[in-house]
């Protein structure tokens, strides 16, 4: 199990190296200047030179990479270039309120989606049934943003019961965390619906039947947690999902996460800050994945012993 | 050696500045200290220190805590700040007297080692300050005494008491610099009306009144600037009262809240002209009848009424109303639009329809390429697709590329910049001609160097320019912009579109505000609340 955690790790050196890779060369390869957007208009050609000269961006490619690499080995994601300020310092502004949304989020889709799933399953066709189904159609189908401004104008604006947004109380949390989760809630029901109705169907579930177990532990205990492996895999699609599709929430919401400071580093093309807003989510990606491997192995012990 | 005192400059100032047609601000009576406002705006700033930010984000908030030697008041009149009078020793060098008893929120007294240290820091620093390419051939300044202070420029300069009253060239205090290091660029520390608080990132940044501000003191407690990057949850922060001021408000709902008692929509025509530039280098717009075609057969008033909706004024010329130098072009005197004007005018050029509706000569259709962002000014891209369909009115084709604007920026100020047409907004940051006209027209300025982007080249306004930006003497030289804006009206290289409008909305118990034509001078010391 440690062999296997600590395999996992090591595999991920070379995953996040190449992720830097990447990130530098697509931002080398789109056009536009981080120095010249920086500097403006008004900024004089020699300016712009003597600044670029100062960042070390007029050095090839592989020499940045090779620096950065160097640097990242002894733990420095170096300095945002526009904003003269360590990436540290940037990314730990942002990193815990993206965590807080996320888990609030998949914690939400998990909860709801697995209960309207389990629901749906066991009374299939029923009016709870068509409604969910009708429910998450819609809520896979709006986007982000539109659901996210109905909600600030019903919870916010009619009734006066949240603020607008930004950070600070768990009332802040509720409306972000509900917009960001809806389609996950979505997803997760209608994994959950068909794969315990699958689950139902098997030869296990009717000889728990006979021996005369009580339908609440068929349901339970044989059915939800054989159905278990495909939801989980969905959740740990769904977490990387969160995190990168907070962009839209956040701006929605004014939550002061990393998908806004991505953004803002694309656009001013910080390639320094991109790179350590990129890192940290690609760190989350491996540990996500590996997680969601653990948890099959204590769900399945076969697989556990296979690992 | 002449002694300008600030009466004789306000008086001429306030003659030049007799376009920008302000609202008096809110009578002094029944001023109430206390309490705090909270603004909304669309992004955090950058730096709060102008040697890292000269955008608008930072800007709105180090304006308060900053203060320069001059101020433009927004009546667009030079006032004094720092500085209480000055004198213009040479072409290259003017004498400050400081105000006396000023200190910098930490208790370092102002005197004239700090002015030095600040312009020191901003010209010569690791890297020097983003606005350093903004002030021209300034070079620096000189301690005459503790109160004195020499500022010297490389070369006769003509703005240089616009670039000293500029927004970004606040006085910073020097121990604050040395002792927080570049913990400063997120704290600064200055003399004005507010002192800094709190700055959480991407969330708020907080100001609070300083006790011993050396003028009027600030009414406010506090102010908060909150970051709401969503349009639409900025206005509904106005309408639950987590808001008091709306930075860049959504255009389609300033009708409603005009007839609204409840809040109030502050606006005044900004310094920014936006736009559809002609490429004088590349053929058929190197013909100045085509180009002149193309103006007649723009419908301003139609782009105004029916995409601007209100939120702008047609533009008068390639300077906003509010700059000094500025000349009105008479555009729609001289370029009315007219179809059979601009169709009389493109036959005078050769041009004979062709098969397909489109013009041509010698075989070659009338086809331009256009560059444009979309998003970069209010309406850019559906302004650029109007004047397209305008242009097909005509016979003319225009084909327009749309790129995100990182990318049309750097092709803009590329040597091979080669499209016909681009959309551009450009600001006059200085309040000053020379700092479009020098930039924009004269011939050594064709990218790379600068942004004449039209590739317009006349030695005539080339000597115009050149002699107002090295001449000191103010009457004299709007005199000389004036007579290259005679020149360029003549032999237009853009079809100026429209003067963006700085728009604030404030709940109705916000008083004592006034909006100001520089974007970036949000003053905050006169304001207060009446709940």
């Amino acid at each position: 199990m440690l062999t296997f955690v600590a395999r996992r790790l090591l595999l991920a050196v070379p995953v996040l190296l190449g992720v830097v890779f990447v990130v530098m060369l697509t931002v080398e390869l789109i056009p536009g200047d981080a120095v010249a957007l920086m500097l403006g208009e008004h900024a004089t050609p020699e300016a712009v030179a003597r600044l670029r000269d100062y960042l070390g961006l007029d050095k090839p490619l592989m020499v940045r990479y090779a620096a950065y690499v160097g640097h990242l080995a002894r733990g420095d994601l170096g300095r945002s270039i526009q904003q003269n300020r360590p990436v540290v310092d940037e990314l730990a502004d942002a990193w815990p309120a993206t965590l807080e949304l996320t888990v609030a989020a998949l914690v939400l889709a998990a909860a709801a989606g697995v209960a309207a799933g389990v629901v749906s399953a066991v009374w299939p066709n029923s009016l709870f049934d068509a409604v969910a189904r009708v429910g998450s159609l819609f809520g896979l189908s709006m986007p982000v943003f539109w659901t996210g401004l109905v909600l600030i104008v019903i919870f916010a604006l009619w009734l006066p019961w949240l603020p607008v947004g930004g950070t600070g109380s768990l009332g802040h949390l509720v409306l972000p965390a509900v917009t960001l989760a809806l389609p996950s809630v979505a997803m997760v029901a209608r994994m959950t619906r068909s794969s315990v109705l699958e689950v139902l169907r098997e030869d296990y579930v009717r000889t728990a039947r006979a021996k005369g177990v009580a339908e609440r532990l068929v349901v339970s205990k044989h059915a939800l947690r054989n159905a278990a492996i495909p939801i989980l895999t969905l959740l740990g699609l769904q977490a990387g999902q969160l995190m990168g599709g907070a962009v839209l929430t956040e701006t929605v919401f004014a939550w002061p996460g990393l998908g806004r400071l991505m953004v803002k580093a694309i656009f001013a093309r910080d390639y320094v800050l991109l790179q350590g807003a990129v890192l940290v989510f690609a760190l989350a990606f491996v540990l996500i994945n590996l997680a969601v491997d653990l948890a099959y192995g204590a769900l399945d012990p076969r697989i556990a012993r296979q690992g | 050696m002449t002694r300008v005192r600030f009466a004789f400059a306000a008086l001429v100032a306030l003659i030049l500045a007799g376009a920008a047609g302000l609202v008096a601000p809110a009578p002094a009576a029944a001023q109430k200290p206390g309490g705090t406002l909270t603004i909304v705006r669309p992004t955090d700033p950058v730096s709060l220190d102008p040697q890292l930010e000269t955008t608008a984000p930072g800007a709105w908030v180090y304006f308060n805590m900053l203060e320069p030697l001059l101020t433009i008041d927004e009546k667009m009149q030079i006032r004094p700040s720092l500085a209480s009078s000055y004198e213009v020793m040479s072409p290259t060098k003017v004498r400050f007297k400081l105000r006396p008893g000023v200190k910098f929120h930490d208790g370092t007294p102002l005197n004239a080692a700090a002015v030095k240290f600040t312009f020191e820091r901003a010209l010569r620093g690791t890297p020097p300050a983003r606005w350093a390419s903004l002030a021209g051939p300034l070079a620096g300044a000189e301690v005459v005494d503790d109160l004195t202070v020499d500022v010297t420029t490389r070369e006769p300069y003509g703005p240089i008491l616009r670039t000293l009253a500029m927004y970004c060239t606040g006085i910073v205090s020097p121990t604050a610099v040395q002792k927080m290091g570049e913990g400063f660029s997120r704290a600064p520390v200055g003399t004005g009306p507010f002192r800094f608080v709190e700055w959480k990132t991407n969330t708020h940044v907080i100001l609070e009144r300083n006790p011993d501000y050396w003028g009027d003191k600030a009414l406010l407690d506090r102010v908060i600037f909150k970051v709401v990057p969503e349009e639409g949850a900025r206005m509904i922060a106005l309408q639950t009262g987590d808001a008091d001021m709306v930075l860049l408000p959504a255009p389609a709902q300033l009708p409603q809240l005009k007839r609204d008692p409840k809040y109030v929509v502050h606006e005044v025509v900004g310094g920014r002209v936006v736009f559809a530039g002609m490429n004088a280098a590349v053929p058929p717009l190197d013909d100045v009848r085509v180009r002149t075609a193309l103006l007649h057969a723009v419908d301003r008033k139609a782009i105004l009424e029916n995409i601007l909706e209100g939120s702008a004024v047609a533009a008068r010329g390639v300077l906003a109303p509010s700059v000094f130098g500025f000349k009105d072009m008479q555009l729609d005197r001289l370029y009315p639009f007219d179809r059979a004007k601009a169709k009389a005018l493109l036959a005078q050029a050769g041009y004979t329809p062709g098969p397909d509706g489109v013009l041509q000569k010698g075989g070659q259709r009338l086809s331009l390429s256009w560059l444009a962002a979309r998003g970069r000014y209010p309406k850019d891209g559906e302004v650029t697709e109007a004047i397209q369909a305008m242009f097909k009115e005509v016979g003319v084709e225009a084909k327009v590329q749309f790129l995100e604007w990182a990318t049309v920026f750097t092709q803009f100020r590329s040597a091979g910049f080669k499209d016909h047409m681009f959309t551009l907004g450009w600001v006059t940051s200085n309040a000053d001609a020379d700092y479009s006209m020098y930039a924009l027209f004269h011939s050594k300025q064709i990218p790379p160097t600068g942004w004449n982007t039209s590739r317009y080249s006349n030695p005539k306004v080339d000597a115009l320019v050149e002699q107002a930006r090295r001449n000191l003497n103010q009457t004299e030289r709007e005199k000389q912009y004036g007579e290259a804006q005679d020149i360029l009206a003549r032999e237009m290289v853009w079809i100026p579109v429209y003067n963006t409008k700085e728009i604030v909305v404030t709940r109705a118990g916000v008083k004592g505000f006034t909006v100001h034509p520089v974007e970036y001078n949000l003053w905050l010391g006169k304001v207060w609340l009446d709940k």
